[in-house]
């Protein structure tokens, strides 16, 4: 090299060197939780609950996710199609009125077709949508897409939404692996944080199965990560903060029987992760979900079971995630109608303003249902 | 935007696997050219809606600097028949890929707590320990290396890509594959050549 090139090298290197120092000085402050909200009416005493399956023209549904709109309606989404994995897969949503109690006909938000169009690459299947807000109250919709092989081939993409759902932007794909941007999947809601960055529980599923919280800037892109477990047993985090520094993860479980729902806590806002450990509730390796009420208690649903799917239920517990109490059966034995296929799994919990419980499942894999009750039906279970 | 820098970077690495698959540096300069332009043109024709190219993006996602370097290089080789980098500098960058992919990828499976990933997001650590390593290759006269890291250093900063992670600018799983093959075919054409001398 001549002593001109290699010095102007040097100074090339000089100059990359100082933007890459100042890209990581730069880089986003750690920030807080915003606690979940603490604005719901008081609960009627007398208790209710009501259950309805959604509208589905698909012979298969799986997976629903729901965000409340601003209008106090609630918009669900889930997927759907000839069967788990097939090409006509798409993410479908319907919109729930209180008032009425009804649910619209459901409509396509997101086909293989579109997604890979919008994407420029190709998409062989459409998996797991994950509804939440962005800081600016625009309705986010991940979904996870496969481009080669099974779910382990996955990777997560976001679209929002300025008009509650009516309308999407193209979507954006999230880079989360090193191994082809693979193997990373969504399943529990995003955390909107402090700062007006998001936090996205995901896992991975290539040659392992573990757990990780992504950080998105404003532009969807991932901009930070922290690993909220490791090995291969432990998948599909949903993460409930309690205050601006305390939170706790639920994850299925994968490993060696017994199968147990495993918790991680956090105490510095998910910068760092208690290693998974086992709760007293059975896991027959199936996902959960989990919501804390405003004022309490913290709710999971899961699979009261640790061989199937065919039971569902809510436990509560008052001392966030120490002890538990199984509350209400959703689905079981003595629950009826069954569903075809009896199979109830992957529940959606979330509270809205005026403190009512929506659960939304897989029923029988061929439906999606919702039950919504108030607090005081849940409370005076068993 | 980002796409079309991804879907680029696929074509060229296709270009050149095509290059060398169809040995084009036996051929007459004109045919080179034909064959050259005839593939890149049937890598954008629309199949089922989607340039060609982009069903290989479906696959690899968005290649990183390393990569693309030594596609470059097979390429220009191919078409010209020379060698335009220098062995010891093809070395050179191989066994720093093979390297870092070493420290990358175990950990990147979640196996350990561990996640050298995450650093790629903007670690000052992380930033420094690969300024050693250039000015190490630079101090070397390593130019392949020290041009790998600029440039991927460079589009990361641009957000060339998706990603926003420094390491998917770097490295990625084909420049590792090929790190570890290459000379584990030039050992087993080295054997073979011993083979036959010996007979």
């Amino acid at each position: 090299m001549s002593a001109p090139l290699k010095w102007l090298s040097l100074a090339a290197i000089a100059l990359v060197f100082a933007g890459l120092y100042a890209r990581a000085l730069d880089a986003p402050q750690p920030e807080g939780f915003v606690p979940p909200h603490g604005a719901a009416r008081a609960a009627s005493p007398k208790p209710w609950y009501k259950a309805q399956l959604l509208p589905s023209s698909t012979q298969s549904v799986h997976s629903a996710t729901a965000a409340e709109l601003r209008d106090g309606t609630l918009r669900a989404f889930w997927y759907g199609g000839t069967r788990e994995g097939a090409p006509d897969v798409a993410i479908y949503t319907s919109v729930y009125s209180p008032k009425d109690g009804t649910w619209s006909a459901e409509r396509a938000v997101m086909t293989r077709e579109l997604a890979q169009r919008s994407l420029s690459r190709s998409i062989r299947k459409l998996g797991n949508p994950v509804a939440g807000r962005d800081r600016s109250g625009r309705l986010c919709l991940f979904f996870v897409s496969v481009s080669v092989g099974g779910w382990a081939g996955s990777a997560i993409n976001l679209m929002t939404s300025e008009d509650e759902g009516e309308t999407w932007s193209p979507p954006k794909r999230l880079v989360a692996s090193p191994f082809f941007n693979i193997s990373t999947l969504v399943k529990g809601a995003p955390l909107l944080l402090s700062g007006g960055t998001l936090a996205l529980p995901v896992y991975h599923e290539f040659l392992g199965k573990f757990g990780e919280m992504l950080r998105l800037d404003g532009e969807a892109r991932v901009i930070g990560k922290t690993r909220l477990s490791w090995g291969a047993s432990s998948l599909q985090p949903v993460v409930v903060p309690r205050s601006d520094s305390d939170a706790v993860a639920f994850m299925r479980y994968a490993g060696n029987p017994p199968g147990r729902v495993l918790l991680s806590r956090t105490g510095d806002a998910g910068a760092h992760w208690t290693e998974p450990v086992k709760t007293a509730l059975p896991n027959p390796n199936s996902a959960v979900g989990s919501v804390l009420l405003a004022g309490g208690p913290l709710v999971l649903a899961f699979n009261d079971a640790v061989a199937d799917r065919e039971s569902l239920s809510l436990a509560l517990s008052a001392d966030f995630g120490n002890s538990w109490r199984v509350a209400r059966q959703l689905e079981g034995e003595s629950v009826s109608p069954r569903a075809p296929v009896s199979e109830y799994s992957y529940p959606w919990i979330m509270q809205d303003r005026s403190g009512d419980v929506h659960v939304l499942y897989t029923w029988g894999r061929s439906r999606i249902k919702h039950v919504v009750f108030n607090r005081a039906w849940l409370e005076g279970g068993r | 935007m980002n796409a079309l820098f991804g879907l680029s970077g696929c074509a060229l690495l296709c270009l050149a696997v095509i290059a060398s698959s169809v040995r084009l540096d036996g051929r007459a300069i004109r045919i080179r050219y034909a064959i050259l332009v005839a593939a890149a043109i049937l890598l954008f024709v629309p199949v089922g809606g989607l340039p060609v190219v982009a069903y290989v993006r479906g696959v690899t996602g968005d290649l990183s600097a390393a990569t693309l370097a030594l596609a470059a290089g097979t390429l220009v080789s191919c078409f010209t028949g020379r060698a335009v980098v220098e062995p010891r500098e093809r070395n050179a960058l191989l066994w720093a890929v093979a390297a870092a992919s070493l420290f990358l990828y175990p950990f990147a499976l979640g196996w350990t707590p561990f996640d050298p990933y995450a650093l790629g997001y903007g670690s000052p650590v992380f930033t420094t320990a690969l300024l050693l390593v250039t000015l190490a290759a630079w101090r070397a006269g390593l130019k392949l290396v020290v041009a790998v890291v600029l440039l991927g250093a460079l589009a990361c900063l641009v957000g060339l890509y998706e990603s926003r992670n420094l390491w998917d600018y770097l490295i990625d799983p084909l420049a590792f594959a090929y790190a570890l093959l290459k000379p584990a075919a030039a050992l087993v054409r080295r054997r073979a050549v011993g083979g036959e001398l010996a007979a």
